[in-house]
Order: structure tokens, then C-alpha cells, then sequence
């Protein structure tokens, strides 16, 4: 008989997920940089380069001014020409100064120089919200899902976080890696052994025959907060983490829904031609349609007001209640 | 008297902690001021420091240790002999001070 | 001292533009921008540049490909959307580019090519082969922001770039002095204490002295250069673009032209005579046919092609 071995894990925080990940790679790979905005000593706004900058030196990590459009554009080009650059853009929100470079060059280089250039480079951004107003909160990843040539994944555990970023600094076009300062403060448990996540997989967490609930980043742990309240009523839920938003799994996702039959989708950004959306319709091509709910902010900028934040984002018990609608009708 | 040392909720949305490093062993006596512990969050370091005399009697977290918030780290008592309760019978919390850097 | 063979600048210069007024003069000729007029800047730049160095533009791209030595079939071929380009037609005016030749490429948001240079300049610099990167940009462009991002980093990690402003003038319909606040472009690079030189763009000898001066400098370490090369353009914004001057004003210009400048030069100075300068005339002529002869014959993508290399 044979037994399936479980890996040895670490535990660790988020933050020093992402440090492994960039630390190893870099170790392997001469051609991996960071710049960003106080990444060298300081270590990074949330320490997630703690300790690179003693080992590899000003050369290859690098501090910006606060410069996003010239900083995401020399990484493009630095790409081009043969590096893996990681830039760090400390608020989501500040990577729409940096569009041009990213979207209008480096996820178009492969396609215009016809395979003979990519731009192999990593954007690193924290999105959601946590007190800081109206542009410092957004969740625009439903935004960037729609231009070719760019991958865009969301980590929502240390695991995924670490495994992510290893592809993403060995992908050879450009990549958006979106962490979510709430899941900082929450350790978890890590492979000891070098671990890759594949992009365009997506992962059960809790397995459900009634409902299928798909999220990603920080809104992974409001689904399964309230999958955990419906379970006392006695639903059962089917939670996806997608951890790529591009490209989508939407296997996993199809597969989860012709079982329970039922979808409902969440995320932090806007359900206009949001990733709920896109996360649907795809899945009913497959599936043909089904009962969907769709939950995400409210159409609103997301204030510092701690009282219109909190109104504007979903939360576990708002979802729970969608759930027990979305069975009822 | 036997007081305990718990996770202080130092931090908002911390729910647990690393312990970083102990200043002092069982037997050690604590001045109001002095550095207990130091612990670990995701962006910053909390110092532990007593709020009230005392003698560390017991650790139950070492250096590396994730503690969730509440969690009992350490039982400290008035005197050197006071023995120690039973596994984890009540104890009135240890008056402390903390500092996150 | 001359830092550029005089012929062999003639020779560039007509070839660029043989090759534009052969590319108008074709009835489906597409959205092109073209640079008759600015020849000069082209040409003395490119003098400049070694083999390892790579050459980045705007939009403005067909005369600097071909002054860098990017084939002219292959440049044809690629305006005219055909297989034979040398991005296989799809990258057009706008975004072509072939490193191999040292034309790294082209980008046609205005402005959005300078940080993109200032990076290959980085791996340049990181490489530690000795390789610089030109930067070639409108007047237009010195109005963007990524432009004064890019200036500044690049002096402070003292990147092996120099930054080229074809001052043209005009930014569509809109005067230079109507844009820009500064008294001279090049004073964009001396606020970041660069090497920083106006000159005269419309005579490619002097482009050439001053382009050669100023690679000196970033190939010394001593940092970026700023080269502002004040030119004039021939023909409109682009081919699908309103002429916004009068013909007395066209006529005026043409007056100007860097070719009639230097051609009349080496004739005063006995190095040509009517009949060579008839001749090379002809050469490009002839070189530009057969450019245009090797497109036409190159097929179009087929229509599967589109989903191709996007990731």
C-alpha cells in the first residue's frame, strides 16, 4: 500500500514567504533584480525583502525614487534586455502610473518583436483595504485580467505565496503579483522543501456539495468565515481559491459547479466586469447557465472612514446570508 | 501569588506571534520596567517588559515558538518558593508593559 | 575633425529618404510617421554608436532604422504589414525593432520608449560590456512626465544612455514654444547635471561631432547625456494627419533641407560633382525599388497568426 508522504512544513509569516521565494531565486539566478521604492536596507514597506539587500547588494536591489512610471518602464526594459526584475509598487493603486510600461510594453513585446523579445519581470503590489482611503484600497486586478500577454496571480496563503513567486521570477513575460495587506499578520505553514505553484491552477480549500464559492487574496478567508456560519445551517460549500486570475482555472471551477450547481463569487474589487463576472460567464460556457450570485464593494471609493470602509467591503456575515439566498431561490 | 504571562494583543489583526528572545531565565527576577520577552509580528517587534516585581518560574514558549494571542507563555510568582499550580489552572494575569517597534 | 564620412552621410541621408517618398507614393501606404526633414539627426547620431550599443525611438522610427542599418526590405516589408518585416509585420511603424542590427526598437506612446531605454541601459551597465543606449525622442515627448522620471534616475545610477530630442518643432498642430516652458531642451538634461548640448540638427556633421562627444562621455562612466538636435519637419505629423502650415511655409522649409545642405556643401568643397551626386541619387533610388519590390512580394500573416506569441 502505498502512502502519500506529507512534505515537512515551516511555518512563517506572509512577508518572509515572499523574502524565500526572492532570496532563492535570486541565488539561483544571477539575472533577478528588485527595485522598488525602499526595498534595499529598509527591507521593504512590509519587510518582505528583510535581509536581501546584506546579501545581494546595491547593484541588484535598488531604491527608487517615487518614480512608478520610470521605474516599471526601466524594468521593462531591463527585461528586454535580459534580466528578471521585480519591482515592488507598494499600493495597487500607484501601478496605474506605471501602465504605459507594463501594459502598453512589456505584456505587448512577445507579440510585436513575434517571440524574438519578452519582458520577463515580476510587478509585486499589495491591494485592499485597511483604513488608508481612497487611493490606497482599490482591487483593480479585474482590470489588468483583460490585457494579453499579462499573467496576474493573488496568493491568499504563505504557501501559495512563496510558490507563486517562484514561478512568477522564472515566467518568461510579465507578471502582476498582487499580495493583500490584510493577510499579513497571519502566519502559515510553508514547504521546507523548494516549492513551485503552478499558475493556472486553482485549489479547493473546503470541499461542498451545495454551493460552489469561488474567491482569491484576502477574500478567501471571508469565504471560508462564511462557509463556516452556513455549515451550522447545514450547507455545505464548495471554496476555490483561484490564486491565478490569469490565466484562469476555470477547470476547477466548472467541475466544482456541474457537482453543486450552484455559483456564487466574491471578491474586494467591483463586480462590473469584475473577476466574478469573468469567473462566471466562462464557467457557464461550460456549464450552461446556473443560479449565480455576485458579491464585491459596494459601487463606491472605498473611504479611511472605518464605518464606510467596512460598509463598502464584503464581510463573512453579508456573504453567509447571499449563500443561504442564492440556495433559497 | 502566581501570575501568568499571556500574548498580548499588541497589534491589531495579529492573532498570533513568534516568540523572538527571552531576557531572562527561570529563577530570574523581575523590577517594574525590565524586559521580559520580545515577540515577533508580521511587521514589528513587541517588548515585553513587567509591570510589577516578579520571578520567572515556568516558560512554555522558547525562541521560534508561534503563539497564538492568549496564549499562556511563562508564570512568574512573588517568592522563589511558591509552587507552581498544576498544568493550566488559573492565574491572575501578570501586570505588564509593551512597546512595538 | 570630422567624426563622420561625409559621402557615406550623404549616402544615409538620401537612402532615408528615397525611402519615405517611396513609401508615400504608394497608394496603400498605412498610418506612417516620417522623418523628412530630420535626416541629419539620424544620420550623425547613428555615427556615434558602436556595434554593441543599441539604438531606441519613438514613434518616428523608419529614418533611425535605417540610418542604424536595420535592412531597407526588412523595414519595408514590416511598414507594409508583410511576413518579410523584421517582426513579421506586426509590429508596424510604431513598434518595430530588430536588436540584432542595434535597433532595439521602437515605441510609439509618446514618451513611453525613455524609461524603457534607461533599462536597457541598466543591463548594459549591469553587464559591464562597455555598450550604451541612445535614446531617440520628440519635442513632444519632453513634455511627459516619464521623461523627467527617467532623467533623474538615470543621472543618479549613472546609466550608460544618451538621451536624444529631435526637436522638430512641433508636436502635431502644436508649437514647441507653446509646449514646453524651457528655454532649450537640452537645459531638461543640465538640471540633472548632464552633459547637455543644443545643436543645429539640420546639418549632419555637426550632429555627428556633437554625438560623438557625447557618447564619449557616457562610454567614460561619466554618466547620461542630454543631445537636443533642433530640426524641421517636411511633411505632416503623419500620413493621415492634416498639414497644419502653409504651402509658402513648406516652401520656405525645403530651403532647410538637411540633404540639399550637405549636398550643396560637398559640391562647394569639390568632393562631389553634379553628375556623382545625379548617381547617388540613383543608387537609392534603385536600392529603395528593390526594398519595395521584396515587400510587395512578401505575403501578409495569415489570419491564424493573430493569436501567436501573446504569451
Amino acid at each position: 500500500m502505498l502512502y502519500e508522504q506529507k512534505p515537512a512544513m515551516a511555518r512563517m509569516f506572509f512577508r518572509e514567504a515572499v523574502t524565500r521565494a526572492v532570496r532563492e531565486e535570486m541565488t539561483l539566478d544571477p539575472h533577478v533584480l528588485i527595485l522598488g521604492q525602499d526595498v534595499g536596507a529598509f527591507g521593504g514597506s512590509y519587510r518582505e525583502f528583510d535581509g536581501l539587500y546584506k546579501i545581494f547588494g546595491p547593484d541588484r536591489i535598488r531604491d527608487t525614487p517615487v518614480a512608478e512610471a520610470a521605474t516599471i518602464g526601466i524594468a521593462a526594459g531591463a527585461a528586454a534586455a535580459g534580466y528578471r526584475p521585480l519591482v515592488s509598487i507598494t499600493y495597487m493603486d500607484f501601478l496605474m502610473l506605471g501602465f504605459d510600461a507594463l501594459i502598453n510594453y512589456a505584456a505587448k513585446l512577445r507579440y510585436k518583436t513575434a517571440g524574438g523579445l519578452s519582458a520577463p519581470m515580476v510587478v509585486k503590489t499589495t491591494a485592499g483595504a485597511q483604513g488608508q482611503g481612497v487611493a490606497h484600497s482599490q482591487c483593480i486586478e479585474a482590470w489588468l485580467m483583460s490585457v494579453p500577454g499579462l499573467r496576474v496571480v493573488a496568493p491568499s496563503t504563505p504557501a501559495d505565496a512563496y510558490g507563486l513567486m517562484k514561478t512568477a521570477l522564472r515566467c518568461d513575460g510579465p507578471v502582476v503579483y498582487i499580495d493583500h495587506k490584510r493577510l499579513f499578520p497571519t502566519p502559515g505553514d510553508t514547504p521546507v522543501t523548494e516549492t513551485l505553484v503552478p499558475f493556472g491552477k486553482a485549489c479547493i480549500r473546503r470541499d461542498g456539495s451545495d454551493v460552489t464559492v469561488v474567491s482569491h487574496g484576502y477574500m478567501m478567508r471571508v469565504a471560508l468565515d462564511a462557509a463556516q456560519i452556513v455549515a451550522q445551517d447545514g450547507i455545505s460549500c464548495d471554496v476555490i481559491d483561484l490564486r491565478s486570475l490569469a490565466p484562469l482555472d476555470i477547470d476547477t471551477v466548472a467541475g466544482s459547479v456541474e457537482r453543486t450547481g450552484r455559483l456564487l463569487t466574491l471578491e474586494e474589487g467591483q463586480v462590473v466586469c469584475g473577476v466574478g463576472t469573468e469567473v462566471a460567464i466562462q464557467t457557464f460556457e461550460r456549464t450552461g447557465p446556473k443560479p449565480w450570485t455576485r458579491i464585491g464593494a459596494l459601487p463606491a471609493p472605498v473611504s479611511s472612514n472605518p464605518v464606510l470602509e467596512a460598509a463598502c467591503i464584503p464581510d463573512a456575515p453579508r456573504v453567509a446570508d447571499a449563500i443561504r439566498a442564492l440556495l433559497a431561490r | 501569588m502566581i501570575y501568568q504571562l499571556s500574548v498580548p494583543a499588541a497589534v491589531p489583526g495579529v492573532e498570533e506571534i513568534r516568540i523572538l528572545e527571552w531576557h531572562g531565565d527561570v529563577g530570574s527576577t523581575f523590577a517594574p520596567g525590565d524586559l521580559i520577552v520580545e515577540l515577533e509580528t508580521h511587521k514589528a517587534v513587541v517588548e515585553v517588559r513587567a509591570g510589577q516585581a516578579g520571578i520567572l518560574r515556568e516558560i512554555r514558549a522558547e525562541p521560534g515558538d508561534w503563539c497564538a494571542v492568549g496564549q499562556r507563555l511563562a508564570l512568574f510568582s512573588d517568592s522563589a518558593d511558591k509552587p507552581l499550580p498544576d498544568g493550566d489552572a488559573a492565574a491572575t494575569d501578570i501586570l505588564v508593559d509593551f512597546e512595538v517597534t | 575633425m570630422t567624426h563622420i564620412d561625409p559621402v557615406g552621410a550623404l549616402r544615409a541621408m538620401l537612402m532615408i529618404r528615397a525611402f519615405e517618398d517611396a513609401l508615400a507614393r504608394r497608394k496603400e501606404h498605412g498610418f506612417q510617421l516620417l522623418s523628412s526633414g530630420e535626416e541629419a539627426v539620424a544620420v550623425g547620431l547613428v555615427s556615434a554608436l558602436g556595434t554593441g550599443d543599441q539604438l531606441l525611438t519613438g514613434g518616428r522610427s523608419i529614418g533611425p532604422a535605417l540610418a542604424r542599418g536595420v535592412a531597407p526590405e526588412r523595414v519595408m516589408a514590416e511598414l507594409l504589414g508583410k511576413s518579410g518585416g523584421m517582426n513579421q509585420g506586426r509590429a508596424g511603424r510604431g513598434h518595430m525593432s530588430d536588436p540584432q542590427a542595434g535597433f532595439f526598437g521602437a515605441h510609439a506612446v509618446v514618451g513611453g520608449n525613455i524609461s524603457i531605454a534607461a533599462g536597457v541601459a541598466m543591463a548594459r551597465q549591469l553587464d559591464g560590456d562597455g555598450g550604451i543606449v541612445a535614446i531617440l525622442f520628440g519635442d513632444g515627448a519632453c513634455g511627459a512626465g516619464a521623461l523627467h522620471e527617467t532623467l533623474n534616475m538615470a543621472a543618479q545610477w549613472k546609466l550608460p544612455i544618451l538621451f536624444v530630442c529631435n526637436n522638430n518643432q512641433l508636436s502635431v498642430s502644436t508649437a514647441r514654444d507653446a509646449a514646453l516652458a524651457v528655454a532649450n531642451l537640452s537645459d531638461l538634461g543640465a538640471t540633472f547635471g548632464m552633459w547637455a548640448r543644443t545643436v543645429d540638427g539640420l546639418d549632419v556633421q555637426g550632429v555627428a561631432a556633437a554625438a560623438h562627444d557625447a557618447v564619449r562621455h557616457v562610454r567614460d562612466g561619466l554618466g547620461p547625456a542630454f543631445l537636443e538636435c533642433t530640426s524641421i519637419r517636411l511633411r505632416s505629423h503623419s500620413t493621415t494627419a492634416r498639414e497644419t502650415r502653409s504651402r509658402a511655409e513648406l516652401a520656405e522649409l525645403q530651403t532647410h533641407c538637411p540633404i540639399r545642405r550637405h549636398a550643396a556643401a560637398l559640391q562647394a568643397d569639390g568632393t562631389l560633382d553634379d553628375a556623382q551626386l545625379e548617381q547617388m541619387r540613383q543608387d537609392a533610388a534603385t536600392d529603395i525599388a528593390h526594398a519595395m519590390a521584396y515587400a510587395e512580394a512578401s505575403p501578409y500573416p495569415t489570419a491564424q497568426e493573430a493569436l501567436r506569441h501573446v504569451v
